[in-house]
């Protein structure tokens, strides 16, 4: 699936979250993305490029939480078209805060219920992994530096 | 004049913080409607922290937005700090407004170079840039690296940092590390000066005549102050413009607020006194420019004429000159102070109602808390982009209504009209985790 140039193809997607862990791995690039750019093309991050395509791609790293039945298609469409999915940050792989209505209590759930039919909100927030096969992992809120340059480089 | 019918559904922004969809519908050649749609899904940050421990709160909705979060942690800290009667050190407010710096270059440095230098080059993202313009990505990277560092240094890390909290901050500083973040400050100085130089010399412009609003505060650190609002009439004199205006204090924001409903959104927006209005880098400049740090005012001078200003690509002038003023007053700072251990201050109370409010990077950030024997029973937020949404909106509709005046064919229409709208919501840096994240509030 590496393209022509012999780079790694990656994508950087967001669900639902903060997108915390996409703007610290826009510092952890601080350091390390020009080193980076010589072994992989950017092809999916919509923080910083237009034009993005989500085919082909040998990792796929993906933040957020599946809440609704949209992030549930998205996940389940980024798998087919990626080698390597990795999970990237606590709400990815524990669904933890971003899912925080998860642990609401009755009068807390009341409030926010018809929200969940309009947007189509699935009954409970997701990690990853209850959806979609996740290859690795990548804990923290937001990620550990050291660890995504670990793990992120045993792919690259 | 071509007469022309044309839906334009712009899905997925890029180059903005979070997800947002724009739907333009033109009929018989005139714009009919203008959708701007938020897109993130709600995370119910309101419901969440009803019953939890005040003092744990701030750490909480830090998470509300990725690229702020120093914003939602300072300012939740500030409203916890009124509610239960905290008076944080000296050196706490010195540690504060170094954190509040740290984002403030962090974040207007992601935003002018990873999404608004690509419209001015024409290229789609800063890594495609001409080899005779790969200087730009060492120097955008260098910028945030320094603010980043400076983060790490005060705060833990410049994302959901973990040092700042109720009555002051759980670690104190690495003074061996001081010397080498005020070198790296010093040596991004002369990489913002050109930025500066960037933004002035670009030609863009859209004016229309909105409202401005801030918070202004004595040394331009972002936050203690009162809220000042200007209208900006296009006849008014400068004489007026510097009489014009009220303050009203921090406290009292909400009473001067009303809530707009954005239908086919996952958010809400607010007018201030029945006017839409902005918020932001260019309503701090248009209302506070003589207090930014005398090294600013001295080498920004021959930029800062142009304030108050009502085009709104302004906003990205006015975000480089804040970051040299949050480079010149943390080196001040750094450079005259020395920093100690100290217990962070315990509460005088344990229940109250209070609010407090800071200037984000995206602008007035107001956060308005109930509290009973230590926990949370009321949170009200009022968001900056929420707050701009309106603002915004009818930017865009006048924007396209001007680009279908010229009657220019469809091809061509649509083309301009993605072009320029995109280009327009960028210029206010809009934020869509922040503003979508609250929900049914109670109005009162």
């Amino acid at each position: 699936m590496t393209d022509k140039s012999g780079k790694k193809r990656v994508g950087i997607f967001s669900l639902t979250c903060d997108e915390g862990c996409s703007i610290f791995l826009t510092e952890i690039f601080n350091q390390k993305l020009i080193g980076w750019l010589e072994k992989m093309e950017l092809v999916y991050f919509l923080a910083v490029k237009d034009h993005v395509e989500a085919g082909n791609l040998d990792i796929a790293l993906v933040e957020g939480v599946v809440t609704s039945e949209k992030d549930s298609e998205q996940i389940k469409k980024i798998r087919e078209r990626s080698k390597i999915l990795i999970a990237m940050g606590s709400c990815a792989v524990t669904s933890q805060p971003s899912g925080q209505r998860n642990n609401f209590n009755a009068d807390q759930l009341k409030v926010i219920e018809e929200h969940f039919e309009k947007y189509k909100f699935l009954p409970k927030a997701l990690a990853l992994k209850d959806v979609v096969k996740v290859d690795d992992e990548i804990i923290g809120c937001p990620i550990d530096e050291v660890k995504f340059v670990e793990i992120f480089e045993k792919y690259l | 004049m071509h007469k022309c019918d044309l839906d334009v559904e712009i899905s997925k922004l890029s180059k903005i913080e979070g997800h947002a969809d724009l739907d333009i519908k033109i009929r018989d050649g005139k714009l009919e409607e203008v959708n701007l749609k938020v897109m993130e899904n709600v995370r119910f940050f309101n419901q969440a922290v009803i019953g939890m421990a005040a003092t744990a709160v701030p750490q909480l909705v830090s998470r509300i937005c990725g690229t702020c979060s120093i914003a939602h942690l300072t300012a939740c800290i500030e409203a916890v700090e009124k509610t239960l009667d905290v008076k944080p050190g000296a050196q706490t407010i010195l540690l504060r407004k170094l954190t509040v710096y740290s984002m403030m270059i962090r974040d207007h440095a992601l935003h002018l170079y990873f999404f608004v230098l690509p419209d001015m080059l024409d290229i789609d993202s800063l890594l495609d840039v001409p080899e005779d313009k790969h200087n730009l990505i060492h120097e955008a990277l260098a910028v945030k690296e320094a603010g980043n560092n400076l983060g790490e240094l005060v705060a833990g890390r410049s994302v959901h940092a973990p040092f700042e909290q109720v009555g002051g901050f759980s670690h104190e500083i690495d003074t061996a590390r001081v010397l080498k973040i005020i070198s790296e400050l010093k040596n991004i100085r002369p990489i913002v000066l050109k930025l500066i130089e960037i933004f002035a010399n670009c030609d863009w412009k859209f004016e229309r005549n909105t409202n401005f609003v801030a918070l202004v505060t004595e040394d331009f650190s972002f936050l203690e102050g009162k809220i000042k609002s200007l209208s900006l009439p296009a006849n008014a004199t400068q004489q007026a413009l510097q009489a014009g205006g009220f303050e009203i204090e921090e406290e009292d924001y909400w009473d001067h607020l009303h809530k707009v409903v954005l239908p086919y959104s996952q958010a809400t927006s607010f007018d201030f006194e029945g006017k839409e209005y902005m918020v932001g880098s260019l309503a701090r400049l248009n209302l506070n420019k003589e207090n930014l740090h005398p090294r600013t005012l001295r080498d920004a001078a021959k930029y800062l004429g142009r304030f108050p200003s009502q085009n709104i690509y302004d906003n990205n002038l006015a975000q480089a000159i804040e970051i040299l003023h949050s480079i010149d007053h943390s080196i001040e700072i750094l450079e005259n102070n020395k920093f100690a251990k100290e217990e962070p201050v315990k509460p005088e109370k344990l229940s109250g109602e209070n609010a407090g409010a800071i200037d984000a990077p995206r602008g007035t950030l107001y956060y308005a808390l109930k509290i009973a024997d230590g926990k949370v029973e009321e949170l009200k937020l009022v968001i900056p982009t929420a707050q701009n949404l309106v603002s915004m909106k009818k930017d865009v509709e006048q924007i396209v209504s001007g680009i279908c005046a010229t009657g220019i064919g469809k091809v061509e229409l649509e083309k301009n009209i993605v072009r320029e709208v995109s280009k327009l919501i960028r210029a206010y840096d809009p934020c869509m985790s922040c503003a979508s994240h609250f929900l049914r509030i109670k109005w009162v």
